[in-house]
């Protein structure tokens, strides 16, 4: 199993913890890393200018393309962004074809067929929770966890791919393999608020507030995310709550025995 | 898991209550179950499960007793699907999807009989499934007890006082009050769904508590709007009870509701459980057989998509649905352009009397099956072995005057997924 | 002759006038260090503030326990260039041969009464290795100097940094100092004057003279037009001696000079004409007065970072262990306009490049925002087409930070970007997010409406009616949308499916301005819901780029007048 991985620009910046928990988790489970000079997936572009979106996320779906590699990224806001560049490369054709000229000049081929998958998929669908489970050693068992599934991995469905959009289990059989206790709580495939954290604070964190107050309502102990923005979203505000927080890889990584430093904690 | 990866035993068309329930009984056979379609329609229901109140539609004679209904149908109109099902297995149908639904968080009231749930509307609506949030609204009702009913200033689909005035003559212990929802001052629209998310925070819930208790004076009984949680129902109608001392039900209000979103929801977490793989923004443009694999091509955001199975069940419902399509001439079925029982002509599709008691032709429009739930042409020969019709897409039914949606789609939804697997024994397929 | 021009009252006065200017400059520079004000909270910090936090920091800056790191990091970022060496083998190369040539050459050659005298007990210009190594060193800073300007174009393709002319004339001035220096050497190898001088200093005598000056024809290449053929061998046997005699210890052979030499050769037949000319005095002038030149333009250039660099690095290593109080960082921002290079090492693996390629706006690129930040932050009114330009530049970035880890000079880029977006707001350039929500739609629509007549749909989804048309208004989507209920008192202005109405209503100008299309918070719950496939959320992102697109040039319109 080889891949290139993608962390987009959040988490090397903001949360490296989520790359070296990843990193070494993966390591562990024998999955192969490969980096590539990746730039921004275009998520952030998206709102003002669609094309320059697609051709940002074009740009590294190439380079994946010219390695002959699959993607992985455990960022779920570049994950949906570099599926939805797929998607609009299939529905417009004329952009696709501008895409293709400004990728050629670059001397990058057209990206179409790269796999590209999330940090959850490779590792409940690709490595599997069986064999997962067999390098479990230090399970978390009793160990009550919400998981906060995370919109733009989600949703939309037809794009994505990623689970039942509507009853989606992917992310509490991955945390159940870690042997502690998923929650189900109301809010869990509700949005974390943080794609207007910069343009409507308080709403963002409204929004937060509500989902960690689920969380805590629901008799959680641990919430854990597999998202940079929804991480960097409930940090502070979760501490502030009370509730402990935790990237998903963190608490796979404790219970493979990973030790806490190798893993940002 | 990609769903064109693999050859399915059944795909289920269509994300009504039939679809969802055929997805569900086919998965639970153990039968690997593609779904697609849309599941949202679900949203328009009431939450309540109908299974048959009248009968017959021209008299509008309400029955108690559900099974005794069928009974009389199977005399009346033996070629109604809800004959064809039968009481037997209609009550094993309709029981099994409702404890399904409980175990994925909307438990209804265990039931042998039709109740007569107050509505919104202030009328009475005499009906099989009633969810456990609004089953003390029938008893309350029933023994006219006192009765605190709450209004939401600025939640537009819900006036307790138009309730009052019209229920007030035959329920004299019933009055209301009018309070203001948290943090909700100054705006001038509510949205349901967006108070029973609040009242599943145990801070928005105490509040509201906090104004209710004191105006409950002699009241037996409190009803709200059905704003009571969302995923949470049952656990924000239990802290309401527990704090208030008295029985609270929910009145179910306009679609799109509350219940509704809840039941989709449900439906939604029922199918999961059981193994079914959905594609919920995808529609099925068009179906192929040979011998032995139907091919359905797919359509969603990311264009065209071809998946293959072994039998169909058609669940895409009627006008509303898209399941049937009426054009200047007549009624056809879309899809498969399958044999539609009609009238003759146009001008016979509704009565003379807009209101006439015994309904229209045209509702009664549809498509017709032979005793395995398979669609047939004109002659009675079917179209292919393992091709399915489920619902309201059925003929010879008036689900709407009959107050039977609910116990149509689930009850055909069984009887077909019988006969499925009876076939599927037959041909060794799972 | 040295001594002449040295002890020139005119050389001695363009000296000091250099140094003068030099100095002020560099004084000037320093102290706008504490008086630039860049990013919001500059205004809140006075210049004895910003002055105290200088002090402060460079005093804890000495004497932190961080001290070995800091200047670890000083030699590897400064001295070796090591983040240069990353991204360009070339250009880590020529930049080392200018800055270390142009240091040997200062130290052995301009500055050799002070320092290399000093340093080397036995120095002499004239003498091995000093005579190779000038040579050498000149030739490395020549070298270095083709090597950092020639084929930036393609090494750097469109991200390619901008340069100031000052800079470039500071090159020219670089080039022409060393091939004057060049020469000059070369004319006084050859030249008999040169030769009679020093003769007459050793006081050398008139038959010791015969014989050396055959030897220094044949050994050293002077050019003495009155020797011909060849000589007496006693003659030369003599002077030879006389030449270990008197020369040898401060002269080696010539030929180690190996630039020089063959100039002095290939001229050597014309040295007498240059000698007569006073070729060698215009030389020396030019090559003096360039370096005075050079000196005094010095802290106007890009050069100037020799001097800023330094500081900039001090202060990322004293940051690191502790953070900056808001005037030492108001400090760093100032001197990081001075500290930047302009090497473009930020550009090369910037997250957003290829998104600039794309929109051909090189004001995406951290080496251009760095300019702009301090353009944005000194002007207070800036030109409305030139501010969309620049405000696109500051708000696509996406604050990944490679620039920062990149920068070969320490600069706090993220911080800079920070306060660069904060003075654009401040002048009336904030995110689209806030602009457009500071006045209602309806009034957006109207001021669209005077200027369109009939707006244009916003793109493919809402210019296809098939796409919108099917909405029942069943208000799921609504029902759903956590904004519409999270949106407390400040409440949304429509909710989602009254968007969608008013695009089955055909009108769309209205909600281009909508509060709710720009707090969507792009959940995807309403298009997942949507009984009828509607494509809600992608609609509100392309109502959102419309927006951008139309609305903005109505506002810098309206603003402008
Ligand atoms: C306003 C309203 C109120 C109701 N109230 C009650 C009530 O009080 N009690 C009660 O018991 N029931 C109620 N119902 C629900 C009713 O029971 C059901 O609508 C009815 O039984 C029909 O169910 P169905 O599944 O056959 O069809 P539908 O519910 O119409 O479902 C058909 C589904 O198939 C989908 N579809 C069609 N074509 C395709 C295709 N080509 N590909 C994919 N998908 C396709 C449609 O999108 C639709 O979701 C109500 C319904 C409505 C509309
Ligand atoms: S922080 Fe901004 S300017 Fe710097 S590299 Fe990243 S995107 Fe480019
Ligand atoms: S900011 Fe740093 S890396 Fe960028 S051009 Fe300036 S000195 Fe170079
Ligand atoms: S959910 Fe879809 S159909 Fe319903 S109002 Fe919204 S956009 Fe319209
Ligand atoms: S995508 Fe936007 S409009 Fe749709 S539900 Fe989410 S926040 Fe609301």
């Amino acid at each position: 199993m080889n891949y290139a991985i993608f962390l987009g620009c959040k988490i090397p910046a903001m949360v490296p913890a989520y790359e070296d928990s990843t990193r070494a988790v993966l390591g562990k489970l024998k999955v192969g890393l490969q980096d590539l000079p990746f730039t921004c997936c275009g998520y952030p572009t998206r709102s003002l200018d669609l094309d320059a979106s697609v051709v940002a996320a074009a740009h590294n779906l190439a380079l994946a393309k010219q390695a002959g590699l699959a993607i992985l990224t455990p960022c779920k806001c570049c994950f949906g962004q570099l599926r939805h560049a797929q998607r609009f490369l299939e529905e417009y054709p004329e952009l696709a074809e501008r895409v293709s000229a400004f990728l050629q000049h670059e001397g990058l081929p057209f990206p179409n067929g790269v796999k590209v998958d999330h940090l959850l998929t490779v590792l409940s669908k690709e490595v599997g929770l069986e064999n997962i489970r067999s390098h479990v050693t230090a399970p978390r068992t009793g160990l009550k966890v919400a998981a906060h599934y995370g919109c733009h991995a989600l949703r939309p469905s037809a794009v994505t791919g990623f689970d039942n959009p509507m009853a989606p289990t992917i992310f509490e059989d991955l945390v159940a393999v870690t042997g502690a206790t998923p929650v189900i709580w109301p809010r869990r495939i509700d949005c974390c608020g943080e794609p207007v954290s910069a343009s409507n604070p308080d709403l963002s964190e409204r929004i937060a507030r509500g989902k960690i107050t689920s969380a805590l309502e629901s008799g959680s102990e641990l919430l854990v995310t597999a998202c940079p923005y929804c991480h960097m979203r409930f940090e502070e505000l979760a501490k502030d709550m009370g509730l402990p927080l935790m990237l998903y890889p963190q608490l796979l990584g404790q219970a493979l025995g990973i030790p806490d430093k190798a893993l940002g904690l | 898991m990609n769903s064109q990866d693999q050859l399915w035993d059944v795909a289920v068309v269509g994300a009504g209550i039939a679809g969802m329930s055929a997805a569900i009984f086919a998965a639970s056979k153990g039968l690997s179950v593609l779904h697609i379609g849309n599941g949202s329609g679900l949203v328009f229901g009431s939450g309540l499960l109908d299974v048959l109140a009248v009968h017959p539609v021209k008299d509008s004679t309400v029955h108690e007793d559900p099974w005794h209904g069928i009974e009389l149908l199977r005399k009346d109109e033996p070629s109604n699907p809800l004959a064809l099902v039968g009481p037997k297995a209609m009550e094993v149908a309709v029981n099994q999807i409702m404890e399904a639904l409980g175990k994925a968080g909307m438990p209804y009231e265990p039931s042998t009989t039709n109740h007569f749930v107050p509505t919104s509307m202030g009328t009475l609506k005499g009906t099989f499934g009633v969810p456990t949030t609004m089953t003390s609204g029938a008893k309350a009702f029933e023994n006219k007890w006192p009765t605190l009913l709450i209004e939401i200033r600025g939640l537009r689909e819900f006036s307790a006082a138009q309730m009052v005035h019209t229920m007030g003559d035959k329920w004299p212990g019933l009055r209301f009050e009018k309070i203001e929802f948290p943090d909700s001052k100054g705006v001038f629209e509510l949205y349901a769904t967006h108070l029973a998310t609040a009242l599943e925070t145990n801070k928005t819930r105490q509040a509201v508590i906090d104004i209710v208790r004191p105006l409950i004076g002699d009241a037996k009984a409190v009803g709200f709007p059905a704003i009571l949680g969302l995923s949470e129902s049952t656990a924000v109608h239990k802290a309401f009870e527990d704090a208030l001392g008295v029985p609270v039900f929910e009145i179910p209000t306009m679609p799109t509701s509350v219940p509704g979103l809840r039941l989709k929801h449900s439906f939604e977490v029922a199918a999961a459980a059981a193994g079914v793989f959905r594609r919920v923004q995808s529609v099925v443009t068009g179906v192929k057989f040979d011998n032995d694999i139907a091919t359905l091509t797919l359509q969603d955001a990311t264009g065209n998509q071809e998946v293959q199975a072994k039998a169909v069940i058609l669940a895409t419902g009627r006008f509303m649905g898209r399941g049937l399509f009426a054009d200047r001439e007549k009624v056809r079925e879309p899809l498969l352009d399958l044999f539609v029982e009609q009238p003759e002509s146009r001008e016979n599709w509704h009565s003379r009397d807009f209101f006439a008691k015994s309904g229209h032709a045209i509702n009664r429009c549809g498509l017709l099956v032979d005793s395995k739930w398979r669609p047939t042409d004109a002659f009675g020969a079917v179209v292919w072995p393992r091709l399915y019709a489920v619902g309201s897409i059925l003929a010879r039914q008036d689900w709407m005057r009959q107050k039977s949606g609910s116990g149509l789609a689930i009850g055909t939804a069984w009887a077909a997924v019988s006969a499925m697997s009876d076939d599927f024994g037959s041909i060794g397929g799972v | 002759m040295e001594d002449t021009v040295f002890n020139g009252g005119f050389f001695t006065t363009a000296l000091w006038i250099a140094l003068g200017v030099c100095c002020l400059g560099l004084l000037w520079r320093l102290v706008s260090w504490l008086i630039i004000k860049i990013g919001p909270d500059a205004k809140e910090v006075s210049f004895l503030q910003r002055l105290g936090a200088a002090i402060i920091g460079g005093i804890k800056a000495i004497f932190s326990k961080r001290l070995p790191g800091i200047i670890g990091g000083f030699v590897l970022d400064s001295l070796l260039q090591r983040r240069l060496f990353k991204v360009s083998k070339k250009r880590w190369l020529g930049h080392m041969l200018l800055f270390y040539g142009c240091l040997v050459l200062i130290v052995m050659h301009a500055l050799h009464v002070l320092l290399a005298d000093k340093l080397f007990s036995d120095y002499q210009a004239t003498l091995n290795p000093f005579l190779l190594l000038r040579n050498v060193f000149g030739v490395a800073t020549l070298v270095g100097v083709v090597l950092m300007t020639s084929g930036r174009k393609k090494d750097w393709g469109k991200v390619r940094p901008a340069r100031l002319p000052i800079d470039a004339l500071f090159g020219i001035l670089v080039v022409v100092i060393v091939v004057t220096g060049f020469l000059l050497e070369a004319q006084k190898m050859s030249s008999p004057k040169a030769f009679n001088r020093m003769a007459e200093e050793y006081g050398i005598d008139e038959d010791e003279i015969k014989g050396l000056r055959w030897v220094w024809k044949l050994d050293y290449g002077v050019a003495f037009p009155d020797l011909k053929g060849e000589p007496d061998p006693d003659l030369l046997e003599e002077g030879r001696g006389y030449n270990e005699d008197y020369c040898v210890g401060c002269h080696s052979k010539p030929q180690h000079a190996f630039v020089s030499y063959p100039v002095a050769k290939a001229a050597g037949l014309i040295a007498t004409s240059t000698d007569a000319a006073n070729v060698d005095k215009g030389l020396l002038y030019i090559h003096i007065f360039a370096c005075f030149f050079a000196i005094a333009l010095l802290p106007f250039t890009r050069v100037f970072h020799v001097v800023a660099d330094p500081i900039s690095l001090v202060v990322r290593g004293a940051a690191s262990s502790a953070p900056l109080s808001k005037a030492g960082r108001v400090n760093r921002r100032a001197l990081a306009m001075d500290a930047c290079i302009r090497c473009g090492l930020c550009d090369f693996d910037c997250s957003v490049g290829p998104i600039a390629k794309w929109m051909n706006n090189q004001e995406l690129l951290p080496s251009r925002k760095v300019q702009a930040t301090r353009l944005v932050a000194s002007r207070s009114e800036i030109k409305a087409g030139q501010a969309e330009r620049l405000a696109v530049g500051a708000h696509l970035c996406t604050d990944c930070g490679r620039c920062t880890d990149r920068c070969p000079v320490g600069l706090d880029l993220a911080d800079l970007w920070d306060a660069g977006r904060g003075d654009l707001s401040s002048k009336g350039f904030p995110a689209p997010a806030v602009w457009v929500k500071e006045e209602p739609a309806i009034a957006w629509a109207e001021a669209l409406g005077a200027e369109l007549g009939r707006v244009p749909p916003a793109g493919p989804l809402t210019a296809d009616r098939n796409q919108f048309s099917a909405c029942v208004q069943c208000q799921t989507c609504t029902n759903v949308c956590p904004v519409v209920a999270n949106s407390g008192e400040d409440r949304v202005d429509l909710a989602p499916q009254q968007v969608m109405n008013l695009l089955r209503l055909g009108m769309n100008d209205l909600a281009l301005g909508s509060k709710m299309v720009w707090d969507c918070a792009t959940c995807y719950q309403c298009q997942e819901n949507c009984p009828e496939g509607i494509r809600v959320t992608d609609i509100m992102l392309e109502l959102r780029g419309a927006a951008w697109r139309q609305l903005g040039p109505v506002r810098d319109r309206r603003r402008s007048i």
